[in-house]
């Protein structure tokens, strides 16, 4: 039997996405908490690219070692995100790279990408519930 | 760590924040304080933050990390002197020393530890607001 498409792509890539989100909300939060530590460096969590590869390239190679990057079709699952760290460049202060104002839009950026994403699984969940109830 | 693990990390700056903004408003309060139990004048104190790893596994093992007080150190500036040959604190030649604390340094810091414990704040309702929305999903 053929799975339920609904459940298989969509939903699985909505899980993800929320995962993600929280990984990086922890990010963000650990920048902001750290914004008067002397010497402290930003990191940043990237996930978007590899979530995209991840989707929109259907290659059938098989990664063959844990450590290879997946290469498409259902690697969605496998998407981790990235750190990226970015040290202080300015050579003034404390050698503390954190930029409170970015860290407070990326805040909200990810917080509106959560919520956008958990009211699409939502819709999608309440299109099942349509069809297993009227269909 | 689920999204409590990122209250947990900006209760710990709130927590930080506070003993900073208790650290300022002793110094405040102290300004012209010349006789302390350690003998002469009261010495300003600083706080100094160090990152604390919070228990995260995986990729954000090293990138999520909180914040705690590393010490409160007093600051090894000398006494401010001013000649005042009435007070009883005065030595041979009238100088009083008087705590080492700039009230403008104090004033800086205390805005800056309150503009950060609300930064912190909003990322807590930011996580809570997370947390709801996804109790929402499938109603």
């Amino acid at each position: 039997m053929k799975e339920i498409a609904m459940f298989n792509s969509t939903v699985g890539l909505l899980k993800k996405v929320l995962d993600l989100r929280v990984k990086n909300q922890q990010v963000i939060a650990s920048n902001i908490a750290n914004a008067d530590t002397p010497g402290y460096t930003p990191a940043r969590l990237d996930f978007e690219k590899d979530l995209q590869r991840a989707l929109g390239d259907p290659s059938p190679v098989r990664n063959g070692h844990p450590n290879h990057f997946p290469l498409g079709g259902g690697g969605v699952d496998k998407v981790e995100g990235r750190v990226i760290r970015s040290p202080d460049t300015s050579g003034i202060g404390d050698r503390n790279g954190v930029q409170v104002d970015q860290e407070m839009i990326a805040l909200a950026e990810n917080q509106i990408m959560y919520e956008s994403a958990t009211q699409m699984l939502g819709k999608k969940l309440g299109l099942l519930k349509y069809v297993i109830q009227n269909g | 760590m689920d999204i409590f693990g990122s209250m947990k990390i900006s209760s710990s700056a709130l927590a930080a924040q506070r003993s900073r903004l208790n650290v300022v408003s002793s110094n405040l309060a102290n300004a012209e304080t010349t006789r302390t139990p350690e003998g002469g004048p009261y010495r300003k104190r600083d706080v100094i933050f160090r990152s604390a790893p919070m228990g995260f596994d995986g990729v954000l093992e090293q990138a999520v990390q909180g914040v705690e007080v590393a010490e409160i150190r007093t600051n090894p500036s000398p006494p401010k002197l001013v000649h005042d040959p009435s007070h009883p604190d005065a030595d041979a030649q009238g100088n009083v020393a008087l705590p080492n604390i700039n009230l403008l340094e104090e004033m800086v810091d205390l805005t800056s530890a309150s503009r950060s414990y609300d930064a912190n704040v909003t990322v807590i309702k930011s996580a809570k607001r997370m947390a709801l929305k996804a109790l929402e999903i499938g109603k």
